[in-house]
């Protein structure tokens, strides 16, 4: 049996909340938002209907530009500036929907290549590449 | 959250197009075009012109943004240089009746595949899937949008399928 040959329990690591089958991160009252969420979808406008739709307008043509962006960047090597005076190159690989992560490839450390890496994005000030 | 996270889209749209001075934590200082700011995360993005012709992109996340200055506003040719730099270039180089063949040909192919599709926008150049799909010109599996994902691929692979075999027919 292969539980007798296990000697030491394996302690269970509590992972983050991912995000709920339904909801993409965005709804306020998901759980995913209030953990991680800065609430940067705070609308001002909601009592004017004209208003709301051209701020969502505004909102639309806002994001579509940022997540073009995300697309150009895959695969080119970014420099990253993060705090404490850190500074990191890698190639870009994703970001999550809300902008918390991205992950990468061929993180340049101080330490040596790390193949594959995870960035959290409250880490980061900056990041550039080139076009 | 800082001010500048605070900020409405609509504040934020004020800021696009012009050449900004941002101030982000640990006084690392930046300056460029500012091409969008994401309303999710507030992140600017910059453009910074080189001599060499290329561009260089920075964003400066939204949480670390402390301070933002417009210094001057871009003349008609730097913004089209702007709206164009990520755009997808094969959307310039179409005419409109080979659009329009193109919308015509897609928009048989999945009805024949038993996709509900509609025309729609100004000129009806956008089509719409289910109501919850768009496709823009040129229609290709880039050129969907929508805000569920298991669509948007199922789509995508459509007309990845289409666009395979459009080029056996040739």
């Amino acid at each position: 049996m292969q539980a007798s040959t296990m000697k030491m329990p394996v302690a269970v690591v509590r992972l983050p909340r991912g995000p709920d089958g339904t909801s993409r991160g965005f709804d306020p009252s998901s759980p995913r938002f209030q953990a991680l969420g800065p609430s940067s979808l705070f609308s001002k406008v909601t009592a004017n209907a004209a208003e709301l739709e051209r701020e969502q307008q505004g909102r639309v043509a806002l994001r579509e530009r940022y997540l073009r962006s995300l697309l150009a960047m895959v695969g080119r090597p970014v420099s990253f500036t993060m705090y404490e005076k850190v500074s990191v190159t890698a190639l870009f690989g994703a970001s999550d929907i809300d902008v918390l992560n991205f992950q990468v490839s061929e993180l340049q450390t101080p330490l040596g290549v790390q193949k594959e890496a995870v960035l959290r994005c409250s880490d980061i000030v900056a990041y550039s590449f080139e076009l | 959250m800082t001010a500048w996270q605070k900020k409405t889209p609509l504040e934020w749209l004020t800021y696009v197009n012009k050449e900004v001075g941002v101030l982000a934590a640990e006084k690392h200082k930046y300056q460029g075009w500012v091409l969008t700011v994401d309303p999710v995360s507030a992140n600017i993005l910059l453009a910074h012109p080189l001599e060499n012709g290329k561009m260089s992109i920075s964003a400066v996340l939204g949480h670390a943004v402390q301070d933002v200055e417009i210094l001057t506003e871009a003349d008609d040719e730097m913004k089209e240089k702007l709206a164009h730099l990520f755009m997808p270039e094969e959307m310039r180089r179409c005419s409109q009746e080979e659009l329009e063949r193109k919308k015509t040909s897609l928009k048989d192919w999945l009805e024949t595949n038993h996709i509900p599709v509609k025309e729609k926008g100004e000129s009806q150049t956008t089509l719409c899937v289910a109501g919850v799909l768009t496709i823009d010109p040129p229609y290709r599996p880039e050129d969907c949008s929508s805000s569920n994902e298991i669509i948007l691929s199922r789509v995508q692979g459509l007309i990845q399928g289409y666009l395979a075999l459009q080029q056996c027919q040739i």
